[in-house]
């Protein structure tokens, strides 16, 4: 589904990203950990296509085609999912206005009708039932005034409602205290199936223990240094980052 | 707006957008009588700009002859942020879309006051006057 080939990139001449090279199938959960300032968001920034990064070499495939040559909006049409890690605020935009619109400008892009009220209200109510989020949140203003909890479990909201192919989901279970860290994992849970995958951005193990990764990266001054399965997560837990020296 | 009645109250609500290279004013007198005692003003001055090269100024008056009057100004300058519109586009909207989106969510607080055909117009003709501004 992904494959990414000696990835470079950089922000403003500081290289970041040093020759990063992954391969994610389908089905798939792989978790990417390392210390701060590793790479690890710009990593998720570059899939997304934010142009604040610039790709000096390297190349991501998706699906076949080059994801790098793809406007970000596109990305997202062929099912590329970003949870951003501090999600924006947009004053008087409502959460089911503005998911709505997400909704109608992917079927547009395939030459498909808009979704029907009926339809949406549905899918609404079925997805607010899998998060426990209670229905009067729909028409607060896009993330404005919420708290960081609420931000994280929207943005696992919007995942549900738009039910991408490649999920990244950038810290999502920092800011989450232990009640709300479960919902997020049981509704990330639910979402898994053979057909998508998941790339989960973290700092710690604990959100392992309830979505578990079949692969687990270390990323490290913008490689990825060791690469293993979710034993590598309770390893590092246990010992830090300093074994890798 | 003036004031002539004890404990009357207004509130005015301004909403500029500047683009391109425009610059935006908002003049506004609030004027309170002597007559009228406990009276109460609130003025709420916001401007969004879009790109660089544009500005917003807030020129209040206020003119009050009365000392049981309370009068308020408030006045904020924001702008259309990249990470907002990022944000929009990796939820697949497309920029321009993206920022029809956040200038009705703006707008929306004036837009609501509005009479429903006169709003649907409203919003309408932000959306032509805002074509390809975005660059």
């Amino acid at each position: 589904m992904l494959e990414i080939k000696n990835l470079k990139a950089q922000i403003e001449d500081k290289t970041i990203l040093n020759g990063v090279n992954l391969k994610v199938n389908k089905g798939e959960v792989h978790a990417i950990m390392g210390p701060n300032g590793s790479g690890k968001s710009t990593l998720s920034s570059v899939i997304a296509g934010n142009e604040d990064y610039e790709v000096s070499s390297g190349s991501i495939t998706y699906e076949g085609d080059d994801l790098l040559e793809m406007a970000p909006e596109e990305r997202s049409h062929r099912g590329v999912f970003l949870s951003f890690q501090y999600p924006v605020e947009i004053p008087g935009l409502s959460v089911s206005n503005f998911i709505k619109t997400a909704i109608n400008e992917k079927r547009k892009a395939f030459g498909q009708e808009n979704i029907s009220a009926k339809e949406l209200l549905q899918l609404f109510k079925e997805k607010c039932e899998l998060l426990n989020i209670d229905k009067g949140y729909l028409s607060r203003s896009l993330n404005e005034g919420f708290s960081g909890g609420e931000k994280k479990r929207n943005e696992i909201f919007q995942m549900a409602m738009m039910e991408p192919k490649l999920s990244i989901l950038d810290e999502t279970d920092s800011g989450l205290d232990i009640d709300a860290l479960k919902i997020v994992a049981n509704g990330v849970n639910s979402l898994k199936s053979s057909s998508n995958s998941i790339i989960l951005i973290t700092h710690y193990q604990r959100l392992l223990n309830y979505i578990v990764p079949d692969f687990v990266h270390i990323l490290k001054d913008g490689k990825i240094v060791m690469s293993g399965d979710k034993s590598l997560a309770q390893k590092l837990e246990k010992e830090g980052y300093n074994f890798l020296n | 707006m003036v004031h002539l009645g004890e404990n009357s109250k207004s509130t005015i609500i301004a909403k500029g957008i500047c683009a391109g290279k425009s610059n935006g004013s908002y003049r506004g007198l609030v004027k309170i009588a002597k007559g009228a005692k406990n009276s109460r003003n609130f003025s709420q001055c916001d401007s969004l700009l879009m790109g660089d090269k544009c500005g917003s100024h807030t020129f209040p008056y206020i003119e009050v002859d009365n000392k049981s009057s309370q009068v308020e100004h408030e006045a904020t300058t924001s702008k259309i942020g990249e990470d907002q519109i990022f944000y929009c586009n990796q939820r697949g909207i497309g920029t321009e879309e993206a920022v029809a989106l956040i200038v009705n969510g703006y707008c929306k607080e004036v837009l609501n006051k509005l009479p429903m055909e006169f709003a649907v117009e409203a919003k309408k003709l932000l959306e032509i006057s805002l074509e390809g501004s975005v660059g």
